[in-house]
């Protein structure tokens, strides 16, 4: 090695993958199997069995440059056919959740975020702000009459709340997915995105809304229908938000959506019938993408718990978030039922906390599980750009 | 009653290991007693083509085995023998031994006509299934004791007995039944081998659904001058002469879901198989798929020697799937190659899984002996005047089997004169 090549291991690196459920990594000794019966990994630049050592190594910066991680889609067919149960499926998940901690903008929310032990400190963010403002407005208490949220958290302070999330969001997506996108390009791996990026987008979006890469999992297929749920649910909740947006502030429909509200009465030439449906259509369509983020979480939950010997055992990372997947939808369909309902003083609370967990799904979006989708498509838009997907 | 024998040793299991010990022991004055399950001595060695790394037939040393067993009244043995029960103590052991009836008498002459009439067929399994016997049968042409034997689960006896019709030695007796013998003795040594691991378990690769994936045992038997194929290498689908053969090596070994240990003979058996093949073909290529070759001191020579055959390729990458190409039949394997870090699917005419040592007490009833993890015999944990020899204690080719047989036929000894 006279050219001074010198790997450095991390040796805290490895200490803390073993940690987040990477434990059996030192297990594997290279015999590539995981590479070989893998349905997802490209010919010319196979995984996981080449992760395996660089994590081994604690090659902390290559790994988060490293695109092949985001190609896996966690089939966990290396995991079944490993001979040294090293468990190559669980590592390359605990490797997702690093990159993401180690390219994200700002690093230290990622890191906080990211540490399972600091949960509580993550929902206290919300829990302080949203007192502070109510406080402030003199909102502080529970309003009489029936139950209409706006009254007690009105709209015109949740949206800036949120609308500043968002951009937060957006602009740490943006510094995050350009650090990500140049260590893809400089990689020690060669190949370059070359390709058309139009082109790698749309293919990259189809794949994901047919599910491609999990019909390719063989032994772990259950997985498929699962995301496939939890996908569509935020996907109609992404929507049913902005449908909301537009009745708000583009027809001037504010909520609880009255259908005898005159105003929107007159829009629609007072068309009763036209008016009950455009409601019928948002609420349900909102409900329907809420039982669906539910039931896929449940299916995934499901899933983990069938344990067949070669599925990944859930990271605290991961069965975090899927709680708070499921809280989302339980105080979101109990604040509803509770409106119905009447029950002001439990109501109320309830669409308290059912705004905390809103604002930890988005506010925290780039550095959750969640921002998975993210990285995956940029590493997959990447793959495809450069012709090894 | 029981018919009640003495000797200062007993042997269990009659393969080289178990042979070598006997005689051992016999030869320095102990009067020894070896039980073979099967019907002739020799066991797995019985079945190779030929030894590694000298590359001779084993018959050449199993030959001087036999004559050192005729000349020697100390050593005696049975065949197609069970041990039923193990009792005592260092110095006073009772093994009870179950003898199954072989049919056939001592005055068997070898002369085969009871094989020409005989209507009944059954599955060789000296040949791993790729030829077939009568019912009555010869164990293998070179078997010892040389005489024939019938299968009892599958012949129709009396109600045939054609074979006892044209016998002229009277040699054919179907009235045999099981006897049980119990043997005192000072002192046990199992040498109970080993059986080739069932590649049918490994579900990826492929043996019993891709017709022309074979295992290294049953190579053995097809290079063999007297296997099943009279010592020509064809792939079992069309009788095809492979040109093109691939060696997937730690097929079940060194793996967790199969056998953990790994099985230290694999790769000495595939450089050697490699030579069978370049040899019978000139114009063959031969890939060995490994994850490391593990070919220990002075084995490292025959590596050179084979590595510097140009026709024989060494590719590091464990084969983690093999399917069958429906037109050809031939098989196709799929790995990662390490070295070249690329994902590649070779198509070839034959593949030979070099498929592992499963130690045979695992499965055989232990009799209260202390097994490893891997159900080898933990030879420090047994109690006084029992011991182990071969592969019974940990895999071993036959050298080293033959070196730990001498060393366990001094420990029995020492069990007869400690007292």
């Amino acid at each position: 090695m006279g050219d001074g090549t010198v790997v450095t291991p991390d040796l805290d690196f490895v200490k803390s993958l073993k940690s987040s459920g990477a434990d059996t990594v030192k297990r594997c000794y290279q015999c590539a199997t995981c590479s070989a019966v893998c349905s997802l990994t490209p010919p010319d630049d196979p995984f996981p069995r080449r992760e395996m050592s660089m994590a081994q190594w604690g090659l902390k910066a290559d790994l988060a440059a490293d695109p092949n991680i985001w190609l896996c889609h966690n089939c966990n067919e290396c995991t079944k056919y490993c001979p040294r149960g090293a468990r190559p499926g669980d590592v390359l998940a605990v490797l997702r959740k690093q990159a993401i901690t180690e390219n994200a903008f700002p690093g230290f929310l990622a890191k906080i975020v990211g540490e399972p032990k600091l949960l509580i400190l993550t929902f206290l963010i919300p829990i302080v702000l949203f007192l502070l403002i109510l406080n402030a407005t003199g909102h502080l208490n529970i309003p009489d009459g029936p139950v209409v949220y706006d009254h007690f958290f009105p709209i015109h302070y949740v949206d800036p709340i949120f609308l500043t999330s968002a951009t937060f969001v957006f602009i740490s997506f943006v510094i995050s997915i350009s650090r990500f996108w140049k260590n893809l390009n400089t990689n020690p791996h060669k190949l370059m995105a070359e390709g058309n990026l139009v082109k790698s987008i749309v293919e990259t979006l189809k794949e994901f809304l047919l599910h491609k890469k999990f019909e390719k999992c063989t032994v772990n297929k259950d997985r498929t229908w699962a995301h496939r749920f939890v996908f569509f649910g935020f996907l109609g909740l992404f929507i049913t938000t902005n449908w909301a947006v537009f009745y708000i502030y583009v027809l001037g429909w504010h909520s609880p959506y009255r259908v005898d509200d005159p105003a929107i009465l007159a829009l629609f030439n007072g068309s009763k019938e036209l008016v009950v449906l455009c409601y019928l259509a948002f609420k349900g369509f909102g409900n329907l993408s809420a039982l669906a983020l539910f039931i896929g979480a449940v299916l995934i939950f499901n899933n983990k718990a069938k344990d067949k010997g070669f599925v990944t055992k859930m990271s605290a990372f991961d069965s975090s978030f899927n709680v708070v997947v499921m809280l989302l939808f339980i105080t979101g369909i109990l604040s509803e039922l509770l409106r119905w309902g009447n029950v002001a003083n439990i109501a109320y609370p309830m669409y308290f906390a059912h705004l905390v967990f809103v604002f930890y799904t988005i506010a925290f979006l780039p550095f959750t599980k969640l921002a998975h989708m993210v990285y995956r498509t940029t590493a997959i838009v990447y793959a495809k750009m450069a012709n090894k997907d | 009653m029981p018919e009640e024998k003495t000797a200062q040793m007993v042997v269990i299991g009659g393969g080289i290991s178990g042979m070598t010990t006997a005689i051992e022991a016999a030869e320095a004055g102990i009067t020894s007693v070896i039980i073979e399950k099967s019907p002739y001595l020799g066991g797995r060695v019985a079945q190779l083509n030929k030894y590694f790394p000298k590359l001779c037939p084993p018959y050449c040393g199993m030959e001087i085995n036999f004559r050192r067993i005729k000349q020697n009244s100390k050593i005696s043995y049975y065949t197609m023998s069970e041990i039923e029960s193990v009792s005592g103590s260092e110095g006073n052991f009772t093994v009870k031994v179950k003898i199954n009836p072989r049919l056939v008498n001592s005055k068997c002459t070898a002369c085969n006509k009871c094989v020409e009439v005989c209507p009944v067929e059954r599955t060789n399994l000296f040949n791993f299934g790729l030829d077939k016997t009568k019912a009555v049968y010869l164990p293998h042409d070179m078997a010892f004791p040389m005489r024939y034997v019938i299968d009892e689960t599958l012949c129709t006896k009396a109600s045939c007995a054609k074979c006892a019709a044209v016998c002229k030695y009277d040699a054919i007796d179907f009235d045999m039944k099981p006897e049980t013998v119990e043997i005192k003795t000072q002192s046990v040594v199992y040498a109970t081998g080993w059986n080739p691991y069932d590649a049918k378990k490994m579900d990826n690769l492929g043996f019993g659904k891709v017709k022309n994936v074979v295992t290294n045992m049953m190579m053995e038997r097809m290079a063999s001058p007297n296997g099943p194929t009279k010592g020509k290498i064809v792939r079992p689908s069309d009788k095809k002469e492979p040109k093109t053969v691939a060696f997937v090596q730690c097929a079940g070994s060194r793996d967790i879901n199969h056998l953990a240990h790994c099985s230290a003979i694999c790769c000495m058996a595939s450089l050697k198989q490699a030579t069978y093949l370049r040899e019978q073909y000139p114009d063959s290529n031969v890939f060995i798929y490994y994850i490391d070759l593990r070919t220990p001191g002075k084995y490292e020579d025959f590596l050179k020697k084979i590595q510097a055959d140009e026709n024989v390729h060494m590719i590091k990458g464990k084969v983690a799937k093999i399917e069958e190409d429906q037109e050809s039949g031939d098989p196709i394997l799929t790995l990662e190659d390490i070295e070249g870090s690329v994902k590649i699917t070779k198509k070839v005419d034959m593949v030979v899984l070099a498929t592992g040592m499963e130690p045979a007490i695992k499965s055989a009833g232990n009799h209260g002996l202390k097994l490893d993890d891997n159900g080898f015999i933990d030879a420090d944990l047994q109690k006084a005047g029992i011991y182990s020899s071969g592969v019974a204690k940990r895999p071993n080719d036959v050298t080293n089997s033959v070196q730990d047989s001498t060393a366990s036929a001094l420990r029995g000894i020492q069990s007869t004169v400690r007292r």
